[in-house]
């Protein structure tokens, strides 16, 4: 089985390579990419070292040490010379008040750019389209860290032409943005574009207020893009596709081209897109294992297990194995109805972190 | 709403708005209960203890076959005649080295706020209100009231025969009721409080603090069994010594029990620097941890605990100056620095180890908030001497290895029977 490399991977019609075929061809960039790492950050060296890695001899994806999520928050986790980095991305998380830290070097940030255009193409053709925000211009403030909603807008704006943001902030609330949903409604009619919001945002913010209103969108074509949690919205007793239905209507576009997707500040630039089946397809330059989270081990088909985010997009920092907080389960391999070759999989939501411990809690007074 | 899973000796579901209905069917069944001689209900519960461990369907849960232990009628006789201070002072009036009479007398109705981290909590809480005649309601976590029940049935159908007259286990089911509730609800929680004329708590600081913040009674009586912290000790000339390995193991088991989230558990192991380096010792540990059976090997291990064990272990691999030794799952994981601390509870069999110079620098760290101490001391009187420190600085329980998780009364220092009843005197 040949090996592609990374470019070619980005080259590549994205979900166009089976599962085995693609493992094949990421483990070696995988080897040489932690060589590297190695090499170059001590942390990373004690972390192969204590678990006897030899990074040139990793047999498989799944024997590559997966990094647990929240060490960004406490160790420098750079993979290149100092002097490489441009940017540090912080991410703040809601677990605690520590941001996670992110190295960005130019290769990765130009490899992330190319990825997320490499994906979006799928949904959205060749062409950058206009990119409407369900949300408030505050958000895309660069000097702020990153959040979850933050990180949608900042990763998927790679693809935008032109960006408008229909919610602004009054008092700490969120609300509609008239006059620039009129000057979308008016200036876009019949042009091609794409929305992301929070999901929770688009439901309980932009839909309650806009559903009475007639904003007389016309567009050519619209995708609409949403990620977040659905717990708040279950609790509503909001199915998914009610949520589609009525988002899509408010959009005057299809249902099918609503997308859930799936993605986090630490591996910007791989983004897990709903197909119309429902399920997240892996890109070329990217796999995903499902690990049981008591034995670590991969999971099979539709058992839940913890999600391993793997890339090969970043040459400063460790993004080739990061063991994320979130539960999902694989739904199958190369098999998807909707045609995408690779494993597919579902989110299923965070880890339950919060739990009555007793006792036997703390020791702190 | 009040889901009820026993009262009146009846094991079936019943939903009630209050607890009037509950507590007046306990409080008028709690008479037989005191009118059992308690040379009879240990008899009642030494036999409960025996049949327990045969049931199959509740034998093989953490901590059943240590209830069968721990009914024996010779620890129960034990238990009360150092809680009771004497034999009979809760049998009836009886003279004391003063000018009256004293008789150990129920406080009436206990109810017990059950923590989940330990499924036989609920029963030996329990019980300590059954040794001292009080009619008990019991909030237990959904997780754990079929464990009591499955027990509670056991007592029901036990009989036992003294001084030719036949006794029922039925006559102290029937002074019990199982109760769940949504603890965040105030309305039921202050109600449940107020039913109580003595309060038993386990539980976290945030639930201790607010159930003892609830309304109750004037008289009532509130014993918190509130967070705890456990770890040990090792001196030089213990891990020197022959006995060492022995202990080792003892403190593996001591960690496995309860997957490591009872306040007994051991969180941290200090070791006084000797011939065998720490790692040596973290060497030792992981033969006995893949040597423990495979019941206690293998825990179901919670999202959060998982979450908390992979941060953990995270943090040791990355951190030059750390060291680890883990399996290749989550079942156990060794953490090895040289930060004199108590660490913070990762629980699922995480024990962090570490080396001092001279183990006394361990005595400052004790709190208040540090329940049990494995202490291994080869010098008798070197052993008595770090006792006197530690327990001053707020230690409740010395113990060896293996005996951390022994529910002897005192627990947190307290003598739970003489506080579950009124102590009332007769002058003439």
């Amino acid at each position: 089985m040949s090996h592609l490399s990374l470019n070619t991977l980005l080259a590549t019609e994205q979900y166009s390579l089976a599962d085995a075929e693609k493992k094949a061809s990421l483990l070696p960039v995988i080897r040489e990419q932690l060589a590297r790492a190695r090499e170059n950050n001590r942390h990373i060296r004690s972390f192969f070292d204590k678990q006897g890695v030899d990074v040139g001899r990793i047999p498989t994806l799944e024997e590559v040490p997966p990094m647990p999520v929240q060490m960004f928050k406490y160790f420098d986790l750079a993979t290149c010379p100092q002097e490489q980095i441009v940017r540090v991305l912080k991410s703040s998380g809601t677990t605690n008040n520590l941001a996670s830290k992110v190295p960005l070097s130019k290769i990765t940030t130009a490899n992330q750019i190319k990825a997320v255009n490499a994906t979006l193409s799928g949904y959205l053709g060749k062409k950058r389209r206009v990119f409407l925000v369900i949300d408030h211009p505050g958000i895309n403030d660069h000097r702020l860290e990153l959040t979850a909603r933050t990180a949608g807008v900042r990763g998927l704006s790679l693809y935008a032409r032109k960006m408008h943001f229909l919610l602004k902030e009054n008092n700490g609330k969120l609300e509609l943005n008239l006059p620039e949903i009129e000057a979308v409604a008016r200036d876009c009619a019949g042009a091609d574009v794409y929305v992301f919001g929070f999901t929770y945002i688009i439901w309980s913010v932009f839909y309650q207020q806009i559903r009475d209103m007639k904003p007389g969108f016309k567009f050519n074509d619209v995708r609409l893009f949403h990620s977040g949690g659905w717990k708040k919205l279950e609790a509503q007793q909001v199915s998914r596709a009610h949520f589609s239905e009525e988002i899509a209507k408010v959009f005057g576009g299809s249902k099918s081209k609503v997308h859930d997707f799936y993605g986090m500040a630490e591996q910007t630039g791989i983004i897990f897109v709903d197909c119309e089946q429902g399920n997240k397809h892996v890109p070329n330059f990217s796999h995903v294992i499902i690990r049981d989270w008591q034995t670590l081990k991969p999971c099979g088909v539709d058992e839940p297990g913890l999600i391993n985010v793997m890339s090969i997009l970043s040459d400063s920092y460790y993004c080739q194995s990061i063991l994320t907080e979130d539960i999902g389960y694989l739904v199958g391999l190369d098999d998807c109805p909707c045609g995408r070759k690779g494993r597919y999989f579902r989110f299923k939501s965070r880890m339950e972190k919060v739990e009555v411990r007793g006792c036997g809690d703390t020791f702190r007074a | 709403m009040i889901t009820c899973q026993l009262l009146d000796g009846k094991f079936q579901e019943r939903c009630f708005a209050d607890f009037r209905e509950i507590s007046e069917t306990v409080e008028r069944n709690r008479r037989k209960l005191h009118d059992l001689p308690l040379e009879v209900i240990i008899a009642l519960l030494a036999k409960l203890g025996r049949s327990v461990i045969q049931d199959p369907a509740i034998n093989s849960l953490d901590g059943v076959s240590y209830i069968s232990l721990w009914l024996r009628k010779g620890n129960l006789e034990k238990i009360c005649r150092l809680n009771y201070q004497g034999p009979t002072y809760c049998e009836d009036f009886t003279k004391t080295e003063h000018s009256f009479e004293l008789c150990a007398l129920p406080r009436g109705i206990v109810c017990h706020w059950i923590a989940n981290n330990v499924p036989t909590l609920a029963f030996f809480s329990v019980v300590q209100a059954v040794l001292s005649r009080n009619g008990s309601l019991v909030k237990a976590p959904e997780a754990n009231i079929s464990t009591i029940a499955r027990i509670l049935r056991h007592l029901a159908e036990t009989g036992v025969e003294v001084a030719g007259k036949s006794y029922s286990g039925k006559d102290i089911v029937n002074s019990i009721a199982l109760v769940s509730f949504d603890g965040k609800d105030n309305n039921l929680s202050t109600r449940f409080s107020m039913a109580a004329d003595c309060k038993i708590v386990w539980g976290g600081s945030d639930a201790v603090r607010a159930v003892t913040a609830l309304p109750q009674k004037d008289h009532c009586e509130t014993i918190p069994f509130g967070p705890k912290y456990s770890f040990g000790v090792f001196d030089r000339e213990f891990i020197e010594s022959d006995r060492f390995e022995g202990a080792l193991a003892a403190a593996v088991k001591d960690i496995a029990i309860f997957n490591q989230a009872a306040c007994s558990s051991p969180q941290v192991y200090f070791f006084e620097a000797s011939k065998y380096g720490i790692d040596e010792i973290a060497k030792k540990l992981r033969y006995f941890f893949e040597k423990l059976p495979e019941k206690l090997k293998r825990q179901p291990v919670s999202q959060g605990m998982a979450s908390r064990i992979i941060n953990a272990r995270g943090h040791y691999l990355l951190d030059e100056s750390k060291n680890i030794v883990k399996s290749d799952d989550l079942s156990w994981t060794i953490l090895i620095d040289e930060d004199v601390k108590l660490e913070e509870p990762v629980h699922g069999k995480t024990i962090y180890i570490k080396e001092v110079g001279n183990i006394d620098r361990v005595v400052e760290l004790v709190t208040r908030k540090v329940q049990a101490m494995s202490v291994c001391i080869l010098d008798e009187c070197k052993k008595r001497a770090f006792a006197s420190k530690v327990a001053y600085k707020g230690v409740d329980r010395i113990v060896p290895p293996g005996r951390m998780h022994d529910f002897d009364l005192p627990w947190d220092g307290i003598l739970t029977l003489s506080r579950l009843v009124r102590w009332v005197l007769l002058k003439n």
